[in-house]
């Protein structure tokens, strides 16, 4: 027998699942001062030389420790992107923006979140602000801005 | 193997840092990489701005649950630099220093960041499920392995071939879980006896609880530099004096497991390129790979600090005691000081290079120190990774 | 020597890092859980295919290098020490002996096991090796009519076995149509 006989037709496969139920993700020491802050609707960043970083790094780039800072905007979107289907591939309801906004008062960085808009409305350096959950449903994850709105 | 042994430049190491080892820290991979690196760069007297390239290490992204984590902790340094990711399971602790060697031998770079990290924590129910993953998926893993089989396996073989009891081998236990009592990073740091070990948890017979290493965060970091660059640094550089490295097949269970060809090979060339001829006397102190007991005799032997099956005796003896003839793991090892795994590999240099310095503090070793080598092995017994300093 | 003989490194005598309680961990602020729902569909390739098929027929078949004789199983398509591909197929007798032999209490995620499973690496009679020598033939399975204290005594090492096949209607071309390896009476 050469191996040339052997098609493709007779390879076995074998299914296999992540060995892993879960991972729990710590946010880290200043993570942990970002989601505290979420959960008040502020939202931090981390003062260093050169510019503000959204959201805070426990480091500047330089090495030098930074300082914690609380950003006020206003939001700007940097660059967007319209989807349509969600990540297995199922038609999502209605088109979905989504987009890297930046806060003027910080060029380093940004949030990457949704925009309730009209995807033909949507421009680069369009004007945005975030919708926060109601205090009582915020659990200090970035999901506690519900969505970014136009100003 | 040929490889060529008359390299261009010679390499120091002229820092080493670590973080605390533990088996859940708050810090994220990235903050724990850059933590260690920060400490290196101190004890060097040096920032940031003066390095010149990266190297990163760590061991399978489904630890920490992140794709391209050598990346993410590449962050903490790596801004605008040449940067890569080095990986052999395992072996990446000592591999991460030998590929930032090559990177300043061969004069790329005149100041190297060596950094490695491993967060085991964040996978749930237990770490032990991404070890699955190790094994083979059509012929291994349908027989419901634990990664423990592995160890144990090579444990029963080693223990008949060469007549060594589990008394004997829990004495390494014993020894690196001691010797971890001086370590400030330690996290298994304990004064036990043979008896604790014989009587903890069964889990594979011959391997109890305390037969293994635990399961860890933590980092580890180096800086490397070539001779000028080292000179200026310090007054007492740590010269690089050989690597090694090799990897065998995947068929482990195609192989006699009583003696580590993978680490021996990877040994020999390490020796040669440092011209060390009988390392069992050139050697003053070692730091071979102990994430089980019998692991780090099996290793002692790749290495050749002992002819084949006569670790066991030697260590009997105190031997491998910080008193001893020939001290292995005087920082504590994997056993006493943890197992977050490239970071645990990473950290056996850095104690080869603070006991070459005399700067071991409280676990500096007895005997007048020259030549220290470190060691690690990784995968399916397959790589071996060694690397010798000298001062 | 170093002038700085004897004085540990400042910095690291008190290494960084926040160390968490399980509980605490549970109860951080801005804690991410995420369970990945990967699914994986392994190809069991070339020769491992081959492998499988054999074994539904109840055999246990091996490639052997042209160049070397060494006679692979389990069956690669490469020759790894040559390089060249291994071209012919041999059926081995099953035959072998217990290279080592391990008692496990515990599971793929470290729960305990009901009842513990005696698992080792059978070293299969096949040509092409030197007696004695480093590499073997050989195969990673459970042992059974093993006792524990076969294996803590060290009997169990070097003792002969042979395949114990599951019933033809049982076997699906997997490594489990062998149930387990057993003692060769007598």
């Amino acid at each position: 027998m050469v191996w040339k006989a052997w098609r493709i037709g007779d390879v076995i496969h074998y299914p296999g699942s992540e060995e892993v139920e879960k991972y729990v993700y710590t946010p880290g020491i200043h993570g942990i001062e970002f989601a505290k802050a979420l959960k008040e609707g502020r939202i931090l960043g981390m003062k260093c030389p050169g510019g503000v970083h959204v959201p805070p790094k426990t480091y500047c780039p330089d090495g030098s420790p930074g300082e914690l800072v609380e950003v006020k905007g206003p939001w700007r979107i940097a660059t967007f992107t319209v989807v349509y289907e969600d990540i297995y591939g199922n038609p999502l309801p209605e088109p979905q923006v989504l987009a890297l906004i930046r806060p003027d008062d910080a060029r380093r960085g940004g949030l990457i979140h949704i925009v309730k808009a009209d995807p033909d409305a949507v421009y680069i350096g369009m004007e945005v602000k975030p919708h926060w959950r109601p205090p009582e449903q915020r659990t200090g994850h970035i999901t506690d801005i519900e969505y970014f709105e136009p100003a | 193997m040929r490889t060529n042994i008359f390299v261009k430049d010679r390499v120091a190491v002229v820092g080493a840092g670590l973080t605390l080892f533990r088996r859940r820290l708050q810090e994220t991979p990235r903050e724990l990489a850059w933590e260690a690196a920060k400490q290196a760069l101190e004890s060097a007297g040096l920032t940031f701005d003066d390095i010149d390239c990266i190297v990163t290490g760590t061991a399978p992204d489904a630890f920490d649950g992140l794709h391209f984590n050598g990346e993410y902790i590449a962050d903490a340094g790596g801004f605008g630099k040449p940067t890569v990711r080095v990986y052999v399971g395992g072996g990446t602790g000592v591999f991460v220093p030998v590929a930032a060697w090559w990177h300043a031998a061969s004069g790329l770079c005149d100041t190297v960041l060596a950094v490695a990290e491993e967060k085991m924590s964040p996978a749930h129910p237990h770490p032990q499920g991404v070890f699955a993953y190790i094994w083979d998926p059509i012929l291994e893993r349908p027989l419901g392995p634990n990664l423990i089989w592995i160890f144990a396996m090579e444990m029963r073989r080693y223990m008949y071939k060469c007549g060594a009891t589990k008394e004997t081998i829990a004495k390494v236990s014993v020894k690196n879980k001691r010797n971890a009592l001086d370590h400030p990073a330690a996290q298994a740091a304990a004064n036990i006896t043979v008896e604790d070990v014989l009587n903890s948890e069964l889990l594979v017979w011959p391997v109890n609880r305390l037969d293994i290493s635990p399961v860890s965060d933590g980092a580890a970091a180096v800086i490397l530099a070539r001779e000028n660059e080292a000179r200026r640094i310090t007054d007492s550089p740590v010269w690089v004096e050989g690597i090694g490295f090799t990897l065998d097949n995947t068929h482990w269970y195609n192989r006699e497991l009583a003696f580590p060809r993978y680490v021996n090979y990877a040994a020999r060339m390490a020796y040669k390129m440092a011209g060390i001829e009988r390392p069992w006397k050139e050697i003053d102190v070692a730091e071979p790979y102990d994430p089980f007991d019998y692991k780090e005799l099996h290793h002692i032997e790749g290495l050749m600090l002992a002819r084949p099956c006569e670790a066991p005796k030697l260590l009997e003896e105190g031997w491998f005691d910080r008193s001893g003839e020939l001290p292995t793991s005087p920082s504590g090892g994997l056993l006493g000081v943890g197992n977050p795994i490239a970071a645990a590999g990473l950290m056996k240099v850095a104690e080869i290079f603070w006991q070459l310095r005399y700067e071991a503090g409280p676990r500096q070793v007895k005997k007048p120190v020259h030549y220290g080598v470190a060691q690690a092995w990784g995968d399916l017994m397959q790589a071996g990774t060694v690397i010798v300093l000298g001062n | 020597m170093s002038s700085r003989s004897g004085r540990p490194q400042p910095g690291w005598v008190n290494p960084p890092g926040h160390y968490l309680k399980r509980d605490e961990m549970y109860s951080l602020v801005g804690l991410v859980e995420y369970p990945p729902r990967a699914k994986y569909l392994f190809s069991a390739g070339q020769a491992q295919s081959r492998f499988l098929m054999g074994l539904k027929e109840g055999k246990i078949l091996g490639t052997r290098c042209p160049r070397c004789g060494r006679v692979y199983v389990p069956p690669r398509m490469y020759c790894e020490y040559c390089h060249t591909h291994t071209l012919e197929w041999v059926e081995l007798p099953g035959t072998g002996v217990i290279h080592t032999a391990v008692i496990s209490y515990i599971g793929t995620f470290r729960e305990r096991r009901k009842e513990p499973v005696i698992v080792g690496v059978i070293q299969l009679d096949a040509p092409g090796y030197t007696p004695g020598g480093y590499e073997f033939a050989g195969l990673f399975h459970r042992l059974c009519g093993v006792t524990p204290e076969d294996v803590m005594s060290g009997r169990a090492i070097g003792m002969r076995v042979k395949p114990r096949w599951r019933p033809p209607e049982e076997r699906r071309g997997d490594i489990n149509d062998i149930e387990c390896f057993e003692p060769i009476e007598g």
